[in-house]
């Protein structure tokens, strides 16, 4: 409650929009809003209208139900493999930024070595090779993210390790378990918030990438990536196909990216400043 | 055959011209068995532009003999030519051979064209036709079974050629109108000065002058060409374009006169862009579904739980729901050929759900779980997924699997016993009822042995079929065969595969088939005139 | 001398760096299910002439033998055989490099004229009610609008309306310079949003964290120009995270924007290596893993030398 206190508007607005998107996931999944996803109930590429008030897709199937499951399997991938990908990076980057040594050395290999796989292609391999289907781009997101966190959450600790507050608790004679988690860990968590939200987004356009090229979910279970990819052809023929999930994927990531923004302001022990 | 990297080749059928948002309805083409006919009033030269969706690409390079993928033969067709060709309504036509007599069922006469020069400015001769039917004949094509029993290729006189068959093959004109019989130039070929792998030379409208793998191919004019007046255009370059929506962009901004599209709804989707036509081919194309007899736990060694889905299939909803009704259901005979039986009438179509139900009870598998595999390339999945709701009625819960080319082909080819459970995929149809249907002997075609059990019954019907001579009878012995196919159901004939072309009208002038048999939609090429030049 | 060593080390653990991708990428093209063997030769090969292409090859050797065989030339600069076009893996790399290269100049210009200066711009103003807000909101879409949803509306909406501009009629620069750059603007267009609000949302980020440090209070009570504060002080000092970012960029662009390269038909590195994998043509795709491995490593070095030189503190740290 406090921390909604301390957010600024835009940043509730975020937060909003997500708990909006999470419930109806949930009215999707749990109480079966708008009907089977997987079923061929209408004509095909039908308008919104009542019966279908987002319309009907390519195979005449409800594209309200269809979004739904999307917004549920995008956001709990994403979610799931940035968790992932936030609690590798921060113990590895923080152990490397912060004692250095031949630690940060293997380490950073280690990143470097994922880090210079090319994206899609890291994706792609991922999941030729597990198979596609979720788990292939759970995994696919991860190994896609982590390096860039992990660097980041480094080039934080290691910026913060050189700060006087450090050495006079170091001299002092405190624990270096208690260093990081009272001093290093807040130091980088906005690092951490920040970079969590691009990996976010890194994590859908990876989804939606994957999906794009047919190792991403499995049909017919529908995520935005799939449904932005499906409907894009079918622009001015039948616009609803990509607006919907489209402006649903882009509310999405905004939230996400404006609610970290807001969350890092409060977690950062700082005073912004301006200058003009 | 089906094609691998064809998988991309798709598409559709009517257009609606200018009418914007109208649903599509075929136009009155001006000559039956066309979508569209060049206009010869218009001046002959310019460089066209197309575009396709896959290469051709094989470990056999540019050999045609070799090339089993419709893409290849319909590239090849340009720099390539063939003794008979097939007309609009799948009759045989003049090609190399301006004539030919049938002395017995079992020999064919072929009367050379004079006049014709490969594009080295050489004159074929019988020696050419001969040595090419020879090569096929001792190579490893997948040609060399659609041929049929040939027994001997003789030339008969400076330009006549003998075929002598060892038994009746009806047909086999079709056969010979397809790239893989194309004349090569033996002499050149013999002599070692021609790596035909590498390079291509034939008698065709238009000599190759460059190709880069999977992003362009340049045609030029080939100057000696026989036919007066063709080709009508100076260059060709054919652009590999693999995403639709890039190609859809280049039809709206004038970059591509015309390209092979693989959304179904292309047509409604470019409907109203000025300038832009969109026309639905047909083909003898068809998908069909694999049911695998060797599947892990034998799922589908039991004929009933087969004849059970196939029941439950939906070939109607199939056509309008996955290929926007521009795909037809189909048996194995494809339904627009001559003679072609009528899937409608089949045991499978006639049944209803009850007897699947029953089926699958007397069989034990009510509550039967399989995967389908299938590949990315539309309309593949959305055919899965109406599959999926079709045997959802039944109880029978159907997972799908998309793979990527690798692995689809990998899972279903690559080892013998296969280890999937059904598959989906589409065969080329050829140009004669029939022909396709031999992929079901699986000891003939081999490709399938991994997962097809021989079916001595059906052989000896399709061997009967393929024999049986052009008249009355041909039409029951071919509903014999789409029969015995339905009740076999190792793999099933689903709809047809329709094909997109869009061109502009505003600056192209095409010639396009309604119905296609060898994947070419670009069969006319060297009859298209120009209106405009870029 | 330091200097020196200092370089020796990265140099080590840059080849063992590559060594171990090369490892990696050699184990995952051959852990791929299905083999070149049912694409390139398709269904209807026998035996025999699989067997044939195998031993054409060298896939029938041990894959000990094969990833032996294979680094030793690769090392000496032959990256082998595209098993699809019988052409050389080299030669479709040198053509497709300079689509990729001119992409990525082109991306990372656009990040560094306009991101930056967005995020200085963004960060100094943050304390100021209404245009904090509006900056983030606008640097939030930036990175919000996936590039294959962005793609999709700039191949539709400039196909119908061109506006001099051309859509998948790519044409090398050396041939025609106009033609070139029509092509390639909207591509690059599309995928620097992307670029700009992450730099953007970087530097913000950076300049903020500099903002707060007392010689930025001690320059201001001086009464130093705030232009002046920003070039002096804020800019050196919020140089790394943004040397990082941008760093990240140019490698995520030179490894190849695939979907880009898709929706534009641009012939570059990306779309080929991803269609080999799709159809096992491991020479590409090791080949390209390889090259963007090693264009990775080089730039990472560089921009850790260059981190060293703007802060001695980390260079250290380098050390």
């Amino acid at each position: 409650m406090t921390t909604w206190r301390r957010l600024d508007p835009l940043s509730r607005t975020g937060l909003v929009c997500l708990v909006v998107l999470v419930l109806a996931a949930l009215a999707g999944s749990v109480f079966g809003l708008g009907g089977n996803p997987d079923g061929i109930v209408g004509s095909r590429l039908a308008p919104p209208s009542w019966q279908w008030p987002l319309g009907t897709d390519q195979l005449g199937r409800s594209m309200l139900p269809r979004v739904l499951e999307g917004i549920g399997t995008t956001l709990l991938l994403s979610t799931l493999a940035v968790l992932v990908t936030a609690s590798l990076s921060t113990v590895l980057g923080i152990v490397a930024g912060y004692r250095g040594g031949w630690l940060a050395e293997l380490v950073l290999r280690m990143v470097d070595v994922l880090y210079s796989f090319p994206t899609i292609v890291l994706a792609i391999l991922v999941a030729a090779v597990l198979g596609p289907g979720q788990a292939a781009t759970l995994c696919s997101i991860v190994l896609v993210t982590i390096p860039l966190m992990t660097r980041l959450v480094r080039t934080a600790a290691m910026t913060v390790s050189e700060r006087d507050y450090i050495t006079s608790a170091v001299i002092s004679g405190v624990g270096w378990w208690r260093i990081l988690a009272r001093h290093v860990l807040p130091n980088v968590s906005g690092t951490i918030a920040v970079q969590g939200t691009y990996a976010l987004s890194v994590g859908i356009l990876v989804e939606g990438g994957l999906s794009f090229l047919g190792f991403g979910v499995q049909p017919p279970e529908s995520s935005l990536g799939v449904l932005i990819q499906q409907g894009g052809i079918y622009l001015l023929a039948a616009p609803w196909l990509l607006a919907f999930p489209g402006v649903v994927l882009v509310v999405a990531i905004l939230a996400i990216n404006v609610f970290g923004d807001g969350l890092r302001d409060r977690l950062e022990p700082r005073e912004s400043r301006s200058l003009v | 055959m089906r094609i691998r990297r064809s998988l991309a080749v798709l598409a559709a059928l009517p257009l609606a011209a200018c009418a914007a948002q109208a649903p599509p309805e075929p136009t009155a083409p001006d000559r039956p068995g066309y979508l569209a006919v060049a206009d010869r009033a218009l001046p002959r030269g310019g460089t066209l532009e197309l575009q396709l969706p896959v290469d051709t690409g094989a470990a056999s390079g540019l050999d045609p003999q070799l090339a089993d993928v419709a893409t290849s033969w319909e590239l090849m067709s340009l720099v390539y030519e063939t003794l008979v060709t097939v007309g609009p309504g799948f009759e045989p036509r003049p090609g190399l051979a301006t004539s030919w007599e049938t002395p017995s069922p079992t020999e064919y006469v072929f009367h050379l064209r004079a006049g014709v020069t490969f594009s080295n400015g050489r004159a074929m001769t019988p020696s050419d036709v001969v040595g090419s039917m020879h090569r096929l004949l001792a190579g490893k094509g997948v040609w060399r079974t659609q041929i049929g029993p040939v027994e001997s290729v003789t030339a008969a006189g400076p330009d006549t050629v003998r075929f002598t068959l060892s038994r009746p093959y009806t047909p086999f004109l079709s056969a010979l109108a397809n790239t893989p019989t194309a004349v090569l130039p033996m002499t050149e070929i013999e002599n070692g000065s021609l790596d035909v792998t590498r390079t291509m030379l034939g008698t065709g409208p238009f000599v190759a002058t460059f190709h880069r793998q999977d992003v362009l191919w340049r045609f030029k004019r080939h100057d000696g060409y026989w036919a007066e007046g063709k080709p009508g255009v100076d260059g060709v370059n054919i652009a590999i374009v693999p995403q639709d929506p890039t190609r859809i962009a280049s039809l709206q901004n004038n970059s591509a006169g015309l390209a092979v599209l693989g959304n179904v709804d292309a047509p409604q989707v470019l409907a109203g862009v000025r300038g832009v036509r969109v026309r639905a081919q047909s083909t003898t194309d068809f998908y069909y579904l694999m049911l695998n007899s060797n599947a892990p736990g034998g799922k589908f060694a039991d004929e009933r739980v087969r004849t059970a889905i196939n029941i439950a299939m939906d070939r109607a909803q199939i056509a309008k729901i996955a290929t926007n009704g521009l795909g037809k259901p189909t048996g194995v005979t494809p339904v627009d050929l001559p003679d072609a039986c009528d899937p409608a009438t089949l045991p499978s179509a006639t049944a209803g759900l009850d007897r699947a139900r029953r089926l699958l009870n007397e069989a034990g598998a009510e509550h039967l779980k399989f995967s389908i595999t299938a590949y990315a390339t539309e309309p593949a999945p959305a055919i899965a997924q109406v599959i999926q709701q079709n045997l959802a009625r039944v109880g029978i819960e159907v997972t799908i699997e998309q793979l990527d080319e690798g692995s689809w082909a990998g899972k279903v080819y690559g080892t013998a016993p296969a280890g999937f459970d059904a598959a989906l995929s589409w065969f080329a149809g050829y140009a004669g009822a029939g022909m396709v249907a031999k992929w079901w002997n699986p000891e003939a075609a081999g490709f399938n042995i991994g997962f097809m059990k021989p079916n001595p019954d059906l052989n000896r019907v399709l061997d009967s079929a393929t024999s049986q001579p052009d008249g009355p009878g041909r039409a029951p012995a071919l509903r014999e065969l789409c029969t015995s196919v339905d009740r076999d159901a190792q793999m099933i004939p689903l709809v047809t595969r329709p094909v997109i072309v869009g061109y502009r009208a505003d600056s192209v002038s095409p010639t396009v088939y309604a119905t296609e048999g060898y994947g070419n939609a670009f069969r006319d090429v060297a009859d298209y005139r120009l209106s405009s030049r870029p | 001398m330091r200097l020196l060593s200092w370089w020796a080390r990265r140099l080590l653990s840059a080849v063992l760096t590559l060594f171990v991708v090369s490892v990696l990428i050699f184990a995952a093209s051959r852990l791929m299910p299905g083999g070149f063997a049912e694409v390139v030769l398709g269904p209807f090969a026998g035996p025999d002439q699989r067997a044939a292409v195998s031993a054409k090859y060298g896939l029938d050797q041990s894959l000990v033998v094969q990833y032996g065989l294979w680094l030793a030339a690769a090392v000496k600069g032959d990256l082998g055989t595209s098993l699809l076009s019988g052409e050389p893996v080299a030669g479709e790399f040198l053509l497709r490099i300079p689509v990729t290269v001119e992409l990525t100049v082109l991306g990372i210009a656009a990040a560094v004229l306009i991101g930056i200066p967005l995020g200085v711009y963004t960060a100094v103003r943050a304390g100021q009610r209404g245009g904090g807000a509006l900056g983030r909101l606008a640097g939030g879409l930036g990175v919000s609008v996936p590039e294959f949803v962005l793609g999709s509306l700039v191949v539709f909406v400039f196909s119908r309306y061109a506006l001099g501009l051309t859509v998948g009629g790519y044409r090398p620069l050396g041939e025609d310079v106009g033609a070139n750059l029509r092509s390639m603007v909207l591509p690059a267009a599309v995928l620097s949003v992307f670029a700009i609000a992450v730099t953007a949302r970087t530097t913000r980020d950076a300049v903020l964290n500099v903002l707060v440090e007392p010689y930025i209070t001690a320059s201001v009570a001086r009464g130093e120009a705030p232009l002046a504060i920003i070039r002096r002080h804020v800019l050196r000092n919020a140089s790394i995270p943004i040397l990082v970012v941008l760093t990240t960029i140019t490698a995520y662009l030179l490894g190849g924007a695939v979907i880009i390269e898709n929706l534009f038909n641009l012939p570059g590195v990306g779309s080929y290596v991803v269609q080999a994998v799709g159809r096992r043509d491991y020479a590409v795709v090791q080949a390209g893993v390889l090259l963007a491995a090693a264009v990775f490593v080089v730039l990472t070095m560089l921009a850790d030398a260059t981190s060293g030189v703007l802060d001695p503190r980390l260079g250290k740290a380098v050390r």
